[in-house]
């Protein structure tokens, strides 16, 4: 069994800081890998990072990362995913990772993702340039996805992403929105690599539970929707057909 | 729309953008003098921020505050996913 901690949204500065610290020091009797669904900080900035750095850095288990909207505000993501690497956190961005828990293999392939909305309601690449920059960012996201879940070849593969793959994880939040919390492109993306789990943040007032079209299990881990510190879920390896 | 729904809306980008805030994930619901503001925030600070902007945008109206600090504690017990 691969005991899965996530969260996402944690929303660090200076003022929270040390707010994670006693939940997380029991992290290693309950899970054996960490990820951070994105949204870390609240405006992007370097000094906020260093907040999370402390915050998340020294754990006894591997923590793995992907950025989010608010991790991008200041425009300096590059700065913030440094500082993130010095403290030993994995950062991805359409990159995978693979980590050994107990004789079996975990893949994780993250992405921020983006927005774009979910099938027949859904923008397209199409008309204004600033539409079509929008529609492009997540095809490319969701495409570089696909190819770092395509290159794991372990025992369990997860996605981690910021914005949601699918909008069944959404309900709670105005529909009239949707289209800025996620896109369908992630989720076929998930479902044509046969990926075990999916998880995500960005969306404060929907739920925990969904599923894609293709039947993998999806879970919005934004702190709010989870009210803890983090979440463990167990996977079974799959079990190897003779 | 109404008054009170452009005002709702001014308020919620003003949360939004204003540096002290950046929250998108708290509600705003404007009734006649009254604002109420319901979701989550990530420390008992940025409860007090969230009234500050709100006051200097709209001094006349009286905040009604539901923001919770949302819980950092260690979860209890475990999702295991067949």
């Amino acid at each position: 069994m691969i005991r899965i901690a996530a969260v996402g949204d944690v929303h660090l500065g200076e003022d929270a800081r040390g707010r994670m610290r006693p939940a997380l020091d029991q992290l290693g009797d309950c899970a054996d890998v960490l990820l951070l669904a994105g949204d870390l900080t609240r405006h992007g900035t370097v000094s906020e990072a260093r907040v999370v750095a402390d915050e998340f850095g020294g754990l006894p288990v591997p923590v793995i990362v992907v950025l989010g909207n608010h991790d991008h505000h200041d425009d300096k993501p590059d700065e913030v995913t440094a500082v993130l690497r010095d403290a030993g956190l994995t950062v991805l961005e359409g990159e995978a990772t693979t980590i050994d828990v107990n004789g079996h293999t975990l893949g994780v392939a993250g992405v921020k993702g983006f927005g774009g909305g979910f099938a027949g309601k859904c923008g397209s690449a199409f008309g204004e340039p600033e539409m079509k920059a929008f529609i492009r960012h997540t095809t490319v996201i969701a495409d570089s996805l696909g190819a770092a879940l395509g290159s794991l070849d372990t025992d369990v593969k997860v996605a981690l992403t910021h914005y949601a793959p699918v909008p069944d994880t959404l309900r709670g939040e105005p529909p009239e929105i949707y289209p800025f919390l996620g896109s369908y492109l992630l989720g076929e993306a998930i479902d044509a690599n046969r990926t075990t789990l999916a998880v995500h943040g960005h969306a404060h007032f929907g739920n925990e539970h969904g599923m894609t079209p293709g039947g993998v299990r999806v879970r919005n881990v934004a702190q709010p929707v989870i009210r803890s510190a983090y979440t463990v879920y167990c996977v079974e390896p799959a079990v190897v057909e003779v | 729309m109404t008054a009170e729904q452009y005002l709702s809306a001014r308020l919620r980008q003003a949360l939004a953008e204003d540096p002290r805030t950046t929250e998108l994930g708290v509600r705003v619901t404007v009734r006649g003098d009254h604002v109420l503001l319901s979701g989550d925030v990530a420390s008992p600070e940025r409860r007090a921020e969230l009234e500050a902007v709100i006051h200097d945008v709209a001094p006349e109206l009286t905040v009604l505050d539901d923001v919770k600090v949302v819980p950092s504690d260690a979860p209890v017990g475990r999702e295991e996913i067949r």
